[in-house]
């Protein structure tokens, strides 16, 4: 079942590289677009038969592979992983669908971003440290060759950056393993918090700061963020995409997996200062945001700011709040998504993303205004305006952490005013405004560019009005998890709430 | 049938939502052929629909009891988040009041807008905030309040917006969504506090719960500033309310709705919100204060106001203050009624400068006269607004200025004098501007000036007979206070203060003698300079430092790693001489330094 997730975009490669060499680069995206669409439709088949009720791994599979290393092909999905999964089928088809016929070397591309959005469905459906590791390290591989391929012009230099950090991460992630599989009663790498529930607390400490950097790289959190807006801004639209959209939600969901589910208690411990970190995060983020003269540049930062919340719900550990950390991943996904589309499309009609130069976009008869309408519609779900998919995520995350981490919350607050000045700041330099007639001379509008826009665009309005299809399929697990974290004292608020203010 | 129609209360909001739907496919040019004009006309349509189904069910609901509806929305644990509808006589007025208005306006923007491109766009926003506001009356709900209040908020950025292409409009609307978003945020705080303290968002249970909750005084203090500084922001008061100025450079038609019920939101939620509120008297005191700054600020400004639209909107803001006034003191059923009175009698004067504003293409007080003879049903209808707005008798909005300085006489003797000086001042500023538009000798811009068209003149003067009504209605209503509770001594010193104002006919200063005063005024207390250095400044520049620490010191220190590993690397491939003596010398010296250290540790 979840086998087919994996191997199909596999195949799917492995198609296009053995396809004759004189097909035009439109058959070729057809046939990607193919195996992208049949895998979505799986995808949508496995949502129809996930039990909401059952908490735990679903559609199992379990093939023993290297057992004297306990290295089994051990696969699951549950509450955490099925949104995520969902995310990478979408954004996959969106990323083939949105790119042009004119690039360069088409059978390539096509083929390595069927090979990424493989590797990410193996790595969000592994059940076995060392297999998710595999997953984890494999689709670096597609990604540095996408990135250094096709992009800006500093493309080499944010290539070498990303893999070297990411290099680093898998590192750090791999001393974590082999920590947890070594250091249990039983050598293995099987993936059973009732092993590592049990370590030594240093010993968990050590393994969980471990597992904090080498997920932290990659989610990103500050000050390990440094490879993010130059992979973002210098990655082509369609693979910002892929490695906004999903690819950093795998060091979230790897940090909830491993970090959160593995070492609960150690969890609760270091809370405080995950909260911190995040808080810190998220401000830090927008301002960098704010000062950013490149479009793309500052939705990269947004991304820093948004990761910050998930770290604080994560830390915060409520069932609201975990719950609006899954939200926030998936809203994250989306609106990115939407935001970097919009952008490729002015990049390519405007051939330029700066803000001094951009102007006057949502003229209706000669600027942009189906972008700029989308550009308004992303930036402001990315604001947290109610109605839009950011702000339910936004909000539970903040409502789920608020009782718990009074203060990180409230800032996160602020933040969310600061991600509001920089998004009308966009909006203000790009969408209204003058438009130049001199040189408002603008390709037409392909639909191969709008229903992209479309499609993300309904999604996020759709569980905006509607996040109760979004909650339900996380609500048990989340739920599970939390009930094994030490209690946070979230009845206790009130008597919490006064002593915090009548101790300043 | 009636019955029907109060069941199904909540369409209300959803037909103008619809009105917004349909109207989509014509801004971005999807549908080119028709031209833009279907969108408004669905749009009328459909808010239509919402006026007469909010007029029946009134009907159907009178001398009934409240009725109580939960829409289920989300559940997450122990969090529920379910739509409640309040349906009773008071909120479903505020529904008929919104969609007529609304109706009126969308008429009156038909010749308005005639000749603009972005009809489609001004139709649909115009809806969706209809559909907001009347959501927000029948909810129940703080956390839908504040859902509402924040989509408001993306509405305004983008109606005030809406003719995007000057600069003015531009910096305008950025300053309308950011400062309604700094009042949001805090309210947003104060919704985030409340659910772990009350466990609960409904008006009606916060209620109970703030009857018997012990908070920390500063708790309860912090809560009730983070909660009043929403409406601070929606009513546009004193430090918030630079936007309503600058919201004048959108489109008028929004302006009538903007300036009497967009506004008057934020005092709805702050009378719901009462019983919260009251559980820290400095919030209260807060509020009133507020009030008193806005009421006399706003009402001194709009007499330094050349801009004809900025004369009437800073006198918005004083009104606002007076129901600030009226709520911090406890009198939250004066305050809805002081709103009430205002709105009509605000879009009355709204729709009557636009009428003069759309066929003599300025906005400039200074270059308007002599119109009383070519304008005179616009004239008649300026005046009415007038009487509905200022405390003369028998306008509307006397008995509740009355009524509130009846109820303060006994407790806040001083706060009756505020509200005298503000209704003088407000009644001079608005006898100025009619003296200087409507007396006086014709200017080479009011040489020609026609009476305006009927979908401008039909909606005014029914709205006028409304307004001239209303004291009639409120009388039939039983909200006038009876003739035995007037305090005659109130009575007398509202009607002389504003008897004293009406000497703005003659008078009519288009600047004000002191020129340091004048300038002061004019340019509303410098709050905009202010702003640029309290807020913007350190914004900016924390930003930029912060961009600054990002670039040269995070991943300056990442790139100094990357660099020293090269170079050095360059460096060493120098020493590969080819000497095995050397490699052994290398080696050894390794050995000794590792043993050396295995020894020391």
């Amino acid at each position: 079942m979840l086998s087919i997730l994996i191997w199909l975009p596999i195949l799917g490669a492995l198609v296009l590289c053995l396809l004759p060499k004189k097909l035009g680069a439109a058959y070729l995206r057809r046939v990607a677009l193919a195996f992208g669409s049949l895998t979505a439709v799986w995808t949508v088949w496995l949502l129809t038969q996930f039990s909401l009720s059952t908490v735990g791994m679903q559609f199992t599979e379990f093939v023993p592979w290297i057992k004297i290393i306990d290295l089994n092909y051990s696969l699951g999905v549950d509450g955490l992983s099925l949104p995520l999964l969902a995310l990478n089928a979408l954004l996959t088809l969106i990323a083939l669908y949105s790119t042009a016929y004119s690039g360069e070397r088409p059978r390539l591309y096509y083929a390595l971003i069927l090979l990424v959005s493989g590797g990410m469905a193996g790595a969000f459906t592994a059940q076995n440290l060392l297999l998710f590791f595999l997953f984890y390290e494999v689709e670096l591989i597609p990604l540095y060759l996408l990135l250094v391929n096709w992009g800006g012009s500093k493309r080499d230099y944010a290539a070498m950056k990303f893999i070297i950090y990411t290099a680093v991460s898998g590192i750090l992630l791999l001393a974590a393993f082999l920590g947890i599989a070594l250091l249990g009663p039983v050598p293995s790498f099987a993936f059973d918090p009732a092993v590592t529930r049990g370590l030594p607390p240093l010993t968990q400490v050590i393994l969980l700061g471990l597992l904090l950097l080498g997920f932290g790289i990659k989610i990103p959190l500050v000050p390990l963020h440094t490879w993010l807006p130059e992979a973002y801004v210098e990655a082509s639209p369609p693979v910002a995409i892929l490695l906004g959209g999903v690819l950093a939600k795998l060091g979230a969901y790897g940090l909830l997996r491993f970090g959160l589910e593995l070492f609960p208690a150690t969890w609760h411990l270091v809370s405080p200062i995950l909260a911190g970190i995040g808080a810190v995060s998220a401000v830090y983020g927008a301002l960098v945001a704010i000062a950013q003269k490149d479009i793309k540049r500052m939705v990269a930062y947004s991304s820093v700011g948004h990761m910050g919340y998930f770290l604080l719900a994560a830390a915060a550990a409520t069932p609201v709040s975990l719950l609006g950390a899954v939200l926030q991943m998936v809203s994250h996904g989306l609106i990115l998504a939407i935001l970097f589309h919009l952008i490729g499309v002015v990049e390519t009609k405007v051939g330029t993303r700066n803000l001094d130069a951009l102007n006057g976009l949502m003229n209706p008869i000669r600027g942009l205004p189906f972008t700029s309408a989308f550009l308004v519609l992303g930036g402001m779900a990315s604001a947290g305006i109610p109605g839009l998919v950011g702000f339910i995520a936004e909000y539970l995350v903040l409502q789920g952490s608020f009782a718990v981490f009074p203060i990180p919350t409230l800032l996160c607050v602020v933040c969310s005013g600061l991600t509001a000045v920089y998004f009308v700041v966009l909006l203000n330099r790009t969408c209204f405004g003058k438009l130049d007639n001199e040189t408002a001379y603008y390709p037409v509008m392909q639909w191969s560019e709008r229903v992209p826009a479309l499609i993300l665009a309904t999604l996020v309005l759709f569980l905006g009005i509607q996040p109760g299809w979004l909650t339900r399929w996380s609500e048990s697990t989340t739920n599970a998890i939390i009930a094994t974290v030490p209690t946070t004292d979230t009845t206790l608020s009130l008597s919490k709430l006064n002593r915090l203010i009548s101790t300043r | 049938m009636l019955e029907f129609l109060l069941r199904t209360v909540w369409l209300i909001p959803c037909y103008p939502l619809l009105g917004v739907v349909l109207a989509l496919p014509w801004f971005p040019g999807i549908i080119r052929r028709t031209g833009p004009r279907p969108a408004g006309y669905i749009s009328l349509l459909l808010t239509g629909l919402a006026f007469a189904h909010s007029l029946l069910a009134l009907q159907g609901l009178w001398g009934q009891p409240t009725r109580a509806m939960l829409l289920p929305w989300l559940h997450v644990g122990s969090l529920a988040l379910d739509f409640p509808l309040e349906i009773s006589v008071v909120t479903l007025s505020a529904c008929a009041l919104v969609t007529g208005l609304n109706l009126a306006a969308q008429v009156y923007a038909i010749t308005y807008m005639e000749m603009d491109w972005g009809w489609a766009r001004l139709y649909a926003l115009m809806a969706l905030f209809e559909s907001g506001m009347c959501a927000l009356v029948l909810s129940d709900s703080l956390f839908f309040t504040y859902f509402i209040l924040e989509i408001l908020t993306l509405g305004t950025y983008l109606l005030v917006g809406f003719w995007f292409n000057q600069p003015l409009v531009v910096t305008g609307a950025r300053d309308a969504f950011l400062t309604k978003r700094i009042g949001d945020l805090f309210l947003m705080m104060g919704v985030l506090a409340i659910w772990p303290l009350a466990g609960t968002f409904d008006f009606s249970e916060l209620a109970i719960w703030a009857k018997t909750a012990q908070l920390d005084p500063t708790l309860a203090t912090l809560l009730g500033l983070a909660l009043i500084a929403g409406p601070i922001g929606k009513c546009a008061q004193f430090p918030l309310h630079l936007w309503l100025d600058e919201a004048m450079e959108g489109p008028l038609p929004s302006t009538i709705l903007r300036s009497s019920v967009v506004v008057a939101t934020g005092i709805w939620v702050l009378v719901k919100l009462y019983p919260v509120l009251a559980l820290s008297p400095v919030v209260l005191t807060v509020m009133v204060t507020i009030g008193v700054i806005s009421a006399i600020g706003g009402s001194l400004i709009a007499l330094a106001q050349i801009d004809a639209k900025r004369a009437l909107s800073f006198l918005v803001t004083a009104y606002m203050g007076l129901a600030f006034i009226a709520v911090g003191t406890g009198h939250g059923e004066t305050a809805l009624l002081l709103v009430l009175t205002h709105a009509v009698a605000m879009a009355l004067l709204v729709m009557s400068l636009g009428s003069i504003i759309w066929n003599n293409v300025t906005q400039d007080l200074s270059q308007f006269g002599g119109l009383w003879a070519r304008r005179p049903i616009t004239g008649l209808a300026f005046l009415g607004g007038m009487v509905g707005l200022i405390a003369l008798p028998p306008g509307g909005s006397f008995w509740a200025i009355l009524a509130l300085g009846d109820r303060l006489w006994a407790t806040y003797p001083g706060l009756v004098g505020v509200l005298a000086l503000v209704n003088l001042l407000a009644t001079f500023g608005l006898a100025r501007v009619f003296g200087l538009i409507f007396t006086g000798k014709s200017q080479p811009m009011t040489e020609r000036s026609p009476e305006s068209p009927w979908p401008i003149i039909l909606p005014m003067v029914v709205l006028l007979g409304f307004v001239l009504h209303l004291p009639l209605l409120l009388y039939s209503w039983q909200l006038l206070p009876s003739w035995a509770s007037i305090n005659p001594a109130v009575a007398t010193v509202l009607t002389v203060s504003s008897l004293i104002g009406l000497s703005g006919f003659w008078l009519k200063p288009i600047v004000i003698p002191w020129q340091p005063l004048h300038e002061l005024l004019a340019n509303d207390f410098y709050t905009t300079k202010i702003y640029r250095f309290v807020i913007v400044l350190p914004v900016v520049l924390a930003a930029n430092l912060t961009a600054f620490l990002d670039r040269y010191f995070v991943d300056g220190l990442v790139n100094m790693i990357s660099y020293v590993s090269v170079r050095s690397g360059q460096i060493l491939r120098y020493s590969t001489n080819g000497q095995t003596q050397f490699y052994m010398l290398t080696v050894v010296v390794g050995v000794a330094f590792l043993m050396g250290m295995m020894m020391v540790l």
